[in-house]
């Protein structure tokens, strides 16, 4: 409760904040209403004060009256509404006025005339003005519109790049749980020990995945021991001749990296590695801090009649337009082929 | 005998067909594969009747594979998980199966190959809608003699009509390829390439100069100096790509 009263409050003040120039320039206006009078028509001050304090309180009152009135017409026409009505605001404001003054000043038949001749004046003084504060109300209406719309759009981009980062996260997911169940259907027919170790395996994997669901960022150290469940995984689907060998600097291990950055990557460097080679095939993976960045490598022995940059599929590319949602950088994952090695680098800054 | 031979990346899966397979002593198995390169020399080796192909495959998929094999064979597809291949499938009455593989799903596949024995499915509409799907626009996968080549979109510098196919070219050569111009039309993305001609499609990356040339005829001069003509209804199409 207190802190809606406070923001009230708040809103109050700002709203007085921002209305002073204008009562400032309001002020201004009619002292030097009032000045003129008395300098050059002649005028007592007590009557030159009297002149322009009421037309000038019925010219701003009736501005004011305008200002919330535009709200209430169609937005088709409201330019030619606004000078139509202010044609006849600013006749009426001068009728008005005069017939105060008349009252107030009945007997002092030099002002009178002054009055009756000055009509005209009155007439284009009140036009512009009210023309003036009715145009800046619809264009200040129209601005709020376009900054509350404006926000709106940001809202709805951030939901919809939150959005996309779980669609990216998920697409990683239905081939591998299948093809694994596949595996565990071939081994129970064959090796029904190694498949009860897998379903472990799989379901461990799973939960560590449902786990992370709602945790964007993890330290080096966690994504690598679930990496490892992973890896356990993919050894069996494609047999032994899997091996990865880690070269972890010890200060990366606490850096925050984005969940899921580091699967894609080995997911790639196992499909390229293992069928480009025969026999035995071995992926490395390096993390070491640089200038306050993570810097990782992973390289995969390859088969150079392949062209890896056309196939590179979802892996590469969804890692990359993941990065770039996450830190606005597309510099971030770079791929080097050298004769029989494939090497990706990928930089890793702080957290944004 | 009915020969066979089976095309998936990882042994286990193999295994699971291979022990089904065993209750079909009419049925042989030629030939493992590891990947599509594998799968098109042994096809090429063996002429089976029968192949069993895994769609999600490293190197080249097996749609890819496929569309390099001339008659294709008989094919049972298998997949882990693709919503827009199995979409394709329905709609072109081809058999596949779905992993984890099923026994008894599998003994209906084999029993509606049996039925139709001897003529293979028209796959050509499959491969053609396969073709378009975004995961493999990116790429054409090309067969030189025994070899296969991926060629990256990026890298093609126009496409031509010769007869009843269409020559890729590129920087390293030009490759023949089994499909229609219109094909390439509509496959390939709209905002790079551009058939200028009823014999042409390039590359507009590629292009340097256009020329006028005969009357209502213009002339594309590409990066190495190659000219390619534009018709009279390419022009304006060429044009608006470019935003000139």
């Amino acid at each position: 409760m207190q802190i809606d009263a406070s923001l009230i409050l708040n809103k109050t003040t700002a709203t007085l904040t921002a209305r002073l120039p204008l009562i400032g320039a309001a002020l201004l206006w009619s002292g030097f209403h009032a000045w003129a009078l008395h300098q050059y028509a002649g005028f007592s001050w007590e009557i030159s004060v009297w002149d322009s304090s009421i037309f000038n309180l019925v010219l701003i009152s009736t501005a004011v009256l305008l200002g919330s009135l535009l709200n209430y017409f169609p937005r088709t026409g409201i330019f030619q509404i606004t000078v139509g009505l202010t044609l006849v605001l600013a006749v009426g404001c001068q009728w008005i006025s005069a017939q105060a003054m008349v009252a107030i000043n009945a007997d002092e038949t030099g002002y009178l005339e002054f009055l009756s001749q000055s009509t005209p004046i009155r007439w284009v003084i009140g036009f512009v003005t009210l023309t003036a504060v009715g145009v800046s109300a619809i264009y200040y209406t129209r601005w709020m519109e376009l900054l509350d719309q404006q926000t709106r759009e940001s809202d709805l981009k951030n939901m919809a790049r939150e959005a996309e980062l779980q669609k990216l996260q998920l697409q990683l997911q239905p081939h591998f749980l299948f093809n694994s169940l596949n595996s565990i259907n071939a081994l129970i027919l064959t090796l029904p020990d190694r498949a009860r170790q897998m379903v472990l395996q799989l379901s461990d994997f799973l939960r560590l995945t449902l786990k992370r669901a709602d945790q964007p960022w993890v330290t080096l150290a966690q994504e690598l021991e679930y990496l490892e469940t992973y890896l356990e995984i993919e050894k069996v689907r494609f047999g032994h001749r899997l091996e990865v060998v880690l070269n972890i600097e010890e200060p990366s291990r606490t850096w925050l990296i984005p969940t899921l950055v580091l699967q894609p990557l080995l997911e790639n460097a196992i499909k390229f590695g293992l069928y480009g080679t025969t026999g035995k095939i071995s992926i490395e993976l390096t993390a070491k801090m640089n200038s306050n960045q993570l810097e990782m490598e992973i390289s995969n022995p390859f088969d150079s009649d392949m062209q890896p940059a056309s196939g590179s599929g979802f892996g590469l590319t969804g890692l990359q337009r993941r990065l770039y949602l996450i830190y606005a950088r597309n510099d971030l994952v770079k791929t080097n082929i050298m004769t029989n090695t494939f090497t990706v680098n990928l930089t890793v800054p702080a957290k944004p | 005998m009915i020969k066979a031979v089976l095309i998936d990346d990882e042994p286990l899966s193999r295994e699971i067909l291979k022990s089904y397979l065993r209750n079909y002593s009419d049925i042989e198995v030629l030939e493992e594969c590891n990947d599509g390169f594998e799968g098109v020399k042994a096809i090429q080796q063996h002429q089976p009747d029968l192949i069993f192909l895994d769609i999600q495959m490293p190197k080249i998929n097996g749609f890819e594979m496929l569309e390099l094999i001339q008659p294709a064979p008989a094919v049972i597809f298998i997949t882990a998980f693709d919503e827009f291949a199995l979409k394709a499938f329905e709609a072109n009455a081809i058999d596949y199966l779905l992993k984890p593989v099923a026994e008894d799903r599998f003994q209906k596949a084999i029993q509606k190959f049996l039925e139709k024995s001897g003529q293979a499915p028209n796959t050509t509409e499959l491969l053609e809608t396969m073709a378009k799907a975004p995961s493999q626009s990116n790429r054409i996968v090309v067969k030189t003699g025994s070899k296969v080549k991926i060629i990256p979109v990026q890298e093609i510098q126009y496409l031509e009509a010769e007869d009843d196919f269409v020559k890729i070219v590129t920087a390293e050569g030009s490759f023949l390829k089994n499909k229609t111009m219109s094909f390439y039309e509509q496959s390939l993305d709209p905002n790079l390439f551009v058939r200028v001609h009823r014999s042409f499609i390039v590359h507009i990356g590629q292009i340097t100069k256009i020329e006028p040339y005969q009357k209502e005829t213009h002339m594309a001069i590409l990066r190495n100096g190659q000219q390619i003509p534009i018709s009279k209804t390419g022009y304006p199409k060429l044009k608006s790509i470019l935003g000139i």
